[in-house]
């Protein structure tokens, strides 16, 4: 049995249609990665798999029970953690999980629970108003945790987390995952989803622009990472006599003044290309640029069209503005222009 | 049962906050001196009832107003509707529980400033205060508490954002008191009506008049007292001899009066709730 199916799922706010036609199937026990620019839908998708907005259009059912029907139901089944909501106020995260467990009517011990996400027990026992981002999301994160949920729906979980915190959450959804439980992650954050997921599904603008391991799409399109290094003397032949060329995943290599730019289709092509230029010659400056979700979205959607500097991932910081003309003299941290 | 835990979860929410001390303590302090304040002028307690009796239709809702008119749209506003939802809770299981919690303060405001006025009314008058007839007051006006938190729970579950939910809540108050039983000159329900009557052709009996006036929570209420409370001592003072030998009209009945309180305690609520069934939360 699926643990997520839509058919044609669409939803219209006036004349926006903010989900377009998605076809989704997520396996159980699978971890799905539902990868998407703020405003492209994500949210909305969730909110109607849980029963907050009726579809427009088409269907959607969750662990076999149709979402229109009885929400109710799903919800027994499933773990929430929603993007952007506010504590209930003057309770404590304590009190929410405890709420929670008496709903579920599960047999959790909210200290116990508390305490996998990394909640420290007096900060626990305080107002929930209080918190910062971090513990309010550490929170949010145990209240979708309770009752061994069949499947975890996480909408931008790591917002606001710090590096452990982030870490924190992909332990857990590994250790869901081998409890058996199906989880569909929600990010914005290429690297974030890369690493956990099964499989990935890129939503743009409503629509399912495509699905299938991270590894997958990044080798199909032959755009894994781009490294780039600045050498003291570009070797004449670096190109041209393959030793570059030969290294298992360079899929591209490219030089310009005194910058090589090497096209690697998976991570572990980076190494062996930096080791083959600086064999050659000697390198004064290396950049790495990972293959952003943006680079990814338009190569799947032609270039048209494309998010906004809002919507970059934060993954890395090493996001370059894309210019490939113009590239190796400066950085952009931010796709914005510096003087 | 989730109701059940919604209601408490909300009702623990509500109880910590200052808003709530704050209601507390001004619609009790307020019955406080008004009762200290008139039993040098009134030799019995019944006498201030009438004051009580305004100071209940007039001053208790905008009291309970900010403890209620969020109830629902701020949840929705906040997102916190989204964890209580994102539990295994159904639209209605949710919805009654916030009813229920508000209700319950309201009420507990309201059985609080009556008992207050009884302990008051006990110490300080000439003559001692009637219980029955204060328990029959406090039934009377928890009525109107539980009529008036139902109007305001449902206008915060039909409404998106607080700003919305602010402006209908102290519209229905308007609506339903001041302009129903006529608290201003000129802008109320009788005018409206001397205006209606004075169509061609459009005639507004004294009795029609009656069962109009009767059908917002406020006229239903004052109605109810002179019938249920006053009742034995309408001559005593003139301020009750108004109501001496009214006509037998349906809308001085007390049952017809009793009903309108109970349909409106019973049918804001689920008219809020219809409204709340089918609302987008995304």
């Amino acid at each position: 049995m699926s643990a997520v199916t839509t058919e044609a799922l669409t939803r219209r706010f006036g004349d926006e249609t903010a989900v377009d036609g998605l076809d989704l199937d997520v396996a159980e026990g699978e971890v799905f990665g539902f990868l998407g620019p703020n405003g492209a839908g994500k949210s909305t998708t969730i909110s109607m798999l849980l029963g907050f907005i009726e579809p427009s259009d088409g269907s959607a059912a969750v662990l076999g029970t149709d979402v229109t029907e009885d929400p109710r139901a799903v919800r027994e089944r499933v773990g929430l953690l929603p993007e952007g909501f506010d504590a209930v106020p003057n309770l404590s995260a304590r009190e929410h999980v405890q709420t929670a467990i008496e709903t579920k009517g599960a047999d959790d011990d909210p200290d116990a629970v508390i305490e996998r996400v990394g909640l420290d027990p007096d900060d626990a026992r305080r107002p929930a108003d209080e918190y910062s981002t971090g513990m309010f999301q550490r929170m949010a994160l145990a209240v979708a945790l309770v009752g061994e949920p069949e499947l975890l729906v996480l909408d931008e979980p790591s917002a606001g987390l710090d590096p452990n915190g982030v870490r924190l959450v992909r332990e857990i959804v590994e250790e869901e995952r081998e409890r058996g439980a199906t989880v569909f992650f929600s990010s914005h954050i290429l690297d974030e989803v890369e690493r956990v997921s099964d499989r990935v599904g890129i939503l743009q603008d409503g629509e399912l622009t495509a699905v299938n391991s991270v590894e997958n799409l990044r080798s199909e399109l032959g755009m894994g990472a781009v490294v780039r290094a600045t050498v003291e003397e570009v070797p004449g032949d670096v190109a041209a006599d393959g030793t570059l060329a030969a290294v298992e995943g360079v899929t591209d290599v490219t030089v310009e003044e005194s910058t090589i730019s090497v096209a690697c289709a998976s991570p572990r092509a980076k190494m062996p290309a930096l080791r083959a230029i600086d064999r050659a010659t000697t390198v004064e400056d290396v950049t790495i640029e990972e293959t952003s979700l943006e680079d990814l979205f338009e190569a799947y959607t032609g270039g048209q069209g494309g998010p906004t500097s809002e919507s970059r991932p934060g993954a890395g910081g090493d996001t370059v503005g894309g210019e490939a003309g113009s590239a190796g003299q400066e950085v952009a941290t931010d796709g914005g222009v510096r003087r | 049962m989730s109701v059940d835990t919604v209601a408490r979860s909300d009702f623990k929410s509500v109880r910590r906050s200052s808003v709530v001390v704050g209601v507390l303590v001004a619609f009790v302090g307020m019955v406080a001196l008004m009762f200290m304040g008139s039993s040098s002028a009134h030799p019995e307690p019944v006498r201030t009832t009438w004051g009580l009796s305004a100071l209940v239709v007039w001053v208790f809702p905008l009291l309970i107003a900010p403890l209620t008119y969020l109830a629902i749209a701020g949840d929705r506003e906040r997102g916190s509707i989204k964890y209580h939802l994102g539990l295994p809770n159904s639209r209605g299981e949710y919805f009654l529980a916030k009813y229920v919690s508000r209700a319950g303060v309201a009420t507990a405001a309201m059985a609080l400033g009556v008992g207050t006025a009884l302990v008051v009314a006990t110490a300080t008058y000439d003559s001692a205060p009637d219980i029955g007839r204060f328990l029959v007051f406090g039934t009377i006006s928890v009525l109107f508490a539980l009529a008036m938190a139902g109007v305001f729970v449902a206008v915060s579950a039909a409404v998106t954002t607080r700003s919305r939910a602010m402006f209908g809540v102290f519209g229905a108050y308007f609506l339903l008191s001041a302009f129903w039983v006529g608290f201003l000159p000129v802008l109320n329900l009788g005018t409206v009506l001397d205006a209606v009557g004075s169509i061609p052709g459009v005639t507004v009996s004294d009795s029609a008049r009656a069962v109009i006036a009767a059908l917002s929570p406020a006229g239903a209420y004052f109605n109810l007292l002179p019938e249920l409370v006053w009742s034995d001592v309408l001559t005593d003072y003139d301020t009750f001899a108004t109501f001496t030998d009214r006509p037998d009209y349906l809308g001085y009945e007390a049952w017809f009066n009793l009903l309108v309180l109970g349909v409106w305690a019973v049918g804001a609520p689920l008219l809020g709730y219809l409204r709340f069934r089918s609302a987008e939360l995304g």
